[in-house]
């Protein structure tokens, strides 16, 4: 009875535990209209990091450009250095739900005629 | 933080290659994993599961499996953080994460001096000791699922 009861007291915080797996990784955070900015590059791409990123100016605002992951950014041939920095480009995603927050998961983002496609799979 | 992310470890991280950064998160992963396994069996033999089992026996593979997974995971945590380390700056989980850490370190600390841990091999421990143990099994159960949990929710941020 005894191990009953200890299993029946950690049950809950186990389930809690469980609970951050099913919230939604990656697009949960962000608008589900699309959202198409043009802006100049403030800082170019760079791959590191669980996504990779960049920063462009716009609007007045620096806006945080959340692309891919580094390897599909990579293979979508946007890589560090490719559009230099000051270069005017146009990004499409999804804007961060948080109004206040100039943030934009991207889907693609286009430059000097060239379409880096970072979800080809996503509209 | 911007010491941290401008020394020669988050250099590396961040020019070492696309799948850098996911194979460190794995071992990140297999760390967290081997602790919290190991903690979560001892865990709940201290507040009173398989009792038919001697405590020694449990602790001989648990505690060096859960260290191990500690340094593991202590090690590809540093290199994680110091990628983007000044992206964390007012991350809210952070400052959840590192205080339950400490506190389940120190649970380990108390734990380990006391008395009933000592004769955990040497004698059928008396029942306030074992209610001491369940004590600090419920106290390192809670501790780890809070930083696990804090920890799993920083890049949700």
């Amino acid at each position: 009875m005894r191990f009953r009861f200890s299993l029946w007291m950690v049950a809950p915080a186990l389930a809690l535990a469980a609970l951050p797996a099913l919230a939604h990784h990656g697009w949960g955070g962000n608008a589900t209209e699309e959202f198409e900015i043009v802006g100049t590059v403030e800082q170019g791409v760079s791959l590191a990091g669980a996504h990779a990123t960049m920063k462009i100016r716009a609007e007045g605002q620096v806006w945080d450009i959340t692309l891919a992951p580094g390897a599909r950014t990579e293979r979508a041939g946007l890589k560090d250095g490719v559009i230099p920095v000051g270069a005017q480009v146009t990004i499409h995603g999804h804007r961060n739900r948080d109004a206040k927050r100039y943030e934009i998961k991207t889907e693609r983002v286009t430059w000097n005629g060239r379409t880096f496609n970072v979800y080809p799979d996503r509209k | 933080m911007a010491w941290l992310e401008g020394s020669a470890l988050g250099h590396a991280m961040r020019t070492s290659g696309v799948w850098t950064y996911g194979l460190v998160n794995l071992t990140h992963i297999l760390g967290v994993g081997s602790l919290f396994g190991a903690v979560l069996v001892l865990d709940l033999r201290m507040l009173g599961a398989w009792r038919s089992v001697p405590l020694a026996a449990i602790t001989r593979p648990t505690v060096p499996v859960a260290a191990a997974g500690f340094l593991v995971a202590a090690a590809s945590g540093v290199c994680l953080i110091a990628t983007n380390a000044t992206e964390y700056v007012g991350n809210p989980f952070l400052l959840v994460k590192f205080p339950a850490i400490a506190v389940g370190l120190a649970n380990v600390v108390v734990l380990t001096r006391s008395a009933a841990w000592k004769v955990r091999d040497v004698r059928e421990l008396t029942s306030p000791e074992q209610r001491q143990l369940a004590a600090a099994g419920a106290v390192s159960l809670l501790s780890w699922l809070t930083a696990m949990t804090a920890g799993r929710l920083i890049g949700y941020w």
